[in-house]
């Protein structure tokens, strides 16, 4: 479980554009020499926010970072807040304490 | 000798202000946005020399790598927001002098209060410090004490802590050996939930709003202590811890009932506004 490192990419993404840019055209390279567990690793590679929440990703991160990877590959905003909803769900509130 | 002459309790949903920029907001968004201005009216009568502002960083400069729980901020600039949140939230940016010797003389007196608060000489206001300031004080010309809280990063200080913050902080200004006229805002949540299944919806736990906002209104410091535990806020909403802001605040009130304390609900979140007018000292 590394709680922390996954955080800490949602943040840095968040925080500085260019690193987004980054991350959107090369996840994989991107992601290199992280201490991440393999299921981690993929569903950061893969966008799969719904993931994410239930390994215990900080929610207020995870929001802004599933966002704005949203907007960056031209997906309708409208939609991805019931998209984002219903992929959490079934997750209920998972402990995002790390 | 400084005194203590208003205190403020108001929400930073940074999605409000393009609701309040539209040309005519209407419903329960117009009556939020009069009554940010009725607060900031009261804040202009007050005639503080420093506002003090209490708010939680969300996790844009203190993060889980070195999180303090409580950090005043000595610098000469305070500004913000965030450039990631002025594009994403079309925030306007907020430029006020800070104070310095008022904010060391400040962590020195609390020290003497017993709490040992961190400090920095360097950081940036997020949306947390920046709404309710661009409605409170548009003008931007009061120097700015901020005071952050960790109410994102779990594990937190409990709400009991919280208050005893509150406690030691309305000591530490009474101590401060300059004769000054003090305001606090304090900046939070009620029930609000972002990033879980309950995402930007109607405030997700209205009984919590209204059972917060009735304590606050009448001063009930061991019913606020009961309703903010851990369970009932990440119950209330993913988010709620916010409103820890609001309990290390009636601290700051000494545990005073407000003079108002009401709420207009919203389509997003309840948004609540506290305000205590402290010994009849705003007159002139």
């Amino acid at each position: 479980m590394s709680r922390y490192q996954v955080d800490k990419v949602l943040r840095e993404t968040v925080l500085d554009a260019d690193a987004l840019a980054r991350f959107a055209a090369g996840p994989a390279a991107y992601l290199v020499g992280r201490d991440l567990s393999a299921e981690e690793r993929r569903a950061l590679m893969e966008h799969d926010y719904g993931a994410l929440y239930a390994l215990g990703a900080h929610p207020f991160l995870l929001w802004g970072w599933a966002a704005r990877v949203w907007a960056l590959r031209g997906g309708d905003k409208e939609q991805f807040r019931d998209r984002y909803a219903a992929a959490v769900r079934p997750h209920g509130y998972p402990d995002y304490a790390t | 000798m400084a005194q203590l002459v208003q205190l403020i309790g108001v929400q930073h949903n940074p999605a409000l202000h393009r609701r309040f920029q539209q040309p005519e907001p209407s419903g329960p968004a117009r009556a939020a946005r009069d009554r940010f201005a009725d607060m900031g009216r009261q804040l202009a009568a007050a005639r503080p020399d420093v506002l003090l502002v209490v708010a939680n960083d969300h996790l844009n400069q203190w993060f889980m790598d070195n999180m303090p729980p409580f950090l005043l901020g000595k610098a000469p600039q305070a500004q913000g927001p965030f450039a990631h949140e002025r594009r994403e939230f079309g925030l306007p940016a907020y430029r006020a002098p800070g104070d310095p010797a008022t904010a060391r003389a400040l962590v020195e007196a609390s020290y003497d209060h017993g709490l040992d608060v961190a400090w920095s000489d360097e950081y940036t206001l997020d949306h947390a410090f920046v709404v309710p300031l661009t409605y409170l004080r548009p003008a931007a010309d009061l120097p700015i004490i901020p005071f952050f809280s960790n109410v994102m990063a779990p594990p937190l200080p409990p709400a009991r802590r919280f208050y005893a913050v509150g406690e030691a902080l309305r000591a530490a200004i009474a101590a401060l050996p300059a004769r000054l006229r003090v305001a606090v805002v304090a900046s939070g949540h009620l029930s609000v939930e972002i990033g879980g299944p309950r995402v930007m919806r109607a405030a997700p736990d209205p009984a919590f709003d209204e059972r917060a906002v009735e304590l606050i209104g009448r001063g009930d410091v061991d019913g606020l202590l009961a309703l903010a535990t851990w369970e009932r806020m990440q119950q209330a909403g993913n988010l709620t811890a916010a409103f820890l802001n609001f309990v290390l605040l009636v601290g700051l009130a000494g545990g005073q009932p407000a003079t108002e304390a009401d709420a207009v609900p919203l389509d997003t979140s309840t948004t609540p506004f506290f305000s205590w007018t402290l010994h009849g000292e705003t007159a002139p």
